[in-house]
């Protein structure tokens, strides 16, 4: 299987599975599960910022039009893509990734994994909440949702890892 | 001209992104506002397609217990025809309907989608204009009114669930008639609050909750919840009154949609009314 069509396929599981099943999840305390940014995260390193930036968009588009969300999705994955190079900038290593590595916790080891998506998701939470309860004098509740979402989200993410892929071999 | 190119090269992934997200906000403002404009929604029929499948799969798992319902409706209902009735005036007196004239009309509807988690919530129902459904028509279910037609398609149509930040529906407190506006705060799917009830009267805990049909969007007396608890608002003659609705939203299946047949008449009348003084 090539990356294009790998990319494919995750891009259409992930906005689905989002869309269709954990949206509707409800485990209260103002838990709200994501995946999809999983989708943006392990894009393959050399992608330009312009694509990567246009996937997050679409794929956060489609999922908003299944959640009559209007364009929350779509702007909270825009930010978390805006600012994947300049985290992945700031912890890569001093001789660049190798671009037969994914970026994902089977490839890229613990420590390195649990830094960058976790500033990721915070951001993409943080911003997602902000945005849709969008009152100042709701912001514990803001970030009760971001924080307890974000612990949530991320487990979840690291099992979907930890289950499905492989690591990458030298081609 | 120069300096302007240097410019946009040098941030270009900046402004790629600021416009990106500026598409993503207008539409997200926009639409809480201005729902007419939009197409990206549930009611689009693409996308409802998808979710009427997946309704499909789950619509089973609360089968038993809305049919449990629908079913005492139904006995409700069938007490009141006319062959459980005992008929005490034999042929002295015919009703001929210029007393009575029907004022709404009831669409029925399946609930192929929705939420309760968010801030604001809305769910998808399977009928759209083809059926006659507008904007602002009511939605109520067996246990009471849910919501208000918020944007229809051909075939599908948006609602506004009652668990919605500014959904406003007129309600009044039975037996004493005082009447307010329901709102919800946004975090327990279970309950609501009403505003604008002044503190001079006394109300009873558990005493019902009602439309109070004034715009036209319900009729009269359908039920929404119960009053739970009664608490006065600091430095405002109002209390702060706490609903219990009697629909869980979470097994919401099956609804129906008012029609008010008579809502021009009130909304030409209601236009007549002269505006106020400090409004020109």
């Amino acid at each position: 299987m090539t990356d294009l069509t790998k990319n494919i396929l995750r891009f259409i599981l992930f906005a689905f599975a989002q869309a269709l099943i954990f949206n509707n999840l409800e485990i209260g305390f103002g838990i709200h599960l994501m995946v999809h940014p999983l989708f943006v995260m392990l894009l393959p390193f050399e992608i330009g910022v312009f694509s990567l930036m246009s996937l997050a968009f679409v794929m956060g588009a489609i999922i908003d039009v299944f959640s009559n969300t209007y364009g929350l999705y779509a702007s909270s994955l825009l930010m978390m893509a805006f600012f994947r190079p300049i985290i992945f900038k700031f912890y890569g290593p001093r001789e660049g990734y190798d671009p037969i590595k994914e970026p994902s916790i089977v490839d890229m080891g613990g420590r390195w994994f649990f830094f960058v998506f976790g500033y990721l998701l915070l951001i993409h939470h943080f911003w997602f909440f902000l945005i849709e309860i969008f009152r100042i004098d709701q912001f514990f509740f803001i970030l009760q949702k971001t924080v307890l979402s974000l612990v949530f989200s991320y487990l979840l993410s690291i099992l979907l890892q930890t289950f499905f892929m492989k690591k990458s071999k030298a081609k | 001209m120069r300096n302007l190119f240097a410019f946009f090269k040098r941030f270009r992934v900046f402004l790629f992104f600021a416009f990106l997200q500026i598409i993503a906000l207008t539409i997200y403002v926009r639409y809480l506002s201005f729902p007419k404009s939009q197409y990206l929604t549930t009611a689009s029929s693409v996308t409802a397609k998808v979710l009427e499948t997946q309704n499909d799969f789950i619509k089973h798992f609360n089968l038993s217990k809305n049919n449990l319902a629908l079913q005492k409706e139904n006995i409700r209902l069938r007490k009141n025809l006319p062959q459980s009735l005992y008929r005490i005036d034999r042929n002295v007196l015919k009703i001929n309907d210029t007393t009575f004239k029907q004022q709404y009309a009831y669409i029925p509807a399946t609930v192929i989608h929705s939420t309760v988690t968010r801030l604001n919530n809305y769910f998808t129902l399977d009928v759209g204009w083809k059926q006659g459904i507008k904007r602002d028509m009511g939605v109520f279910s067996d246990k009471g009114g849910v919501g208000i037609v918020h944007n229809t398609r051909e075939p599908y149509c948006v609602v506004k669930s009652v668990l919605t930040k500014d959904i406003n529906i007129d309600v009044m407190i039975e037996p004493i008639g005082l009447f307010g506006l329901l709102k919800w705060d946004g975090k327990n799917a279970r309950r609501g609050s009403i505003t604008g009830i002044s503190n001079d009267l006394r109300i009873k805990k558990w005493s019902k909750v009602v439309t109070r049909g004034g715009s036209g969007i319900f009729p009269r007396g359908l039920s929404v919840g119960r009053v739970e608890s009664i608490k006065g608002i600091e430095g405002e003659p109002l209390w702060d009154v706490v609903v219990k609705f009697s629909e869980n939203f979470r097994t919401l299946q099956r609804v129906y949609i008012v029609k008010n047949l008579m809502i021009e008449e009130q909304k030409e009348l209601e236009a007549q009314i002269p505006p106020d003084e400090e409004d020109k």
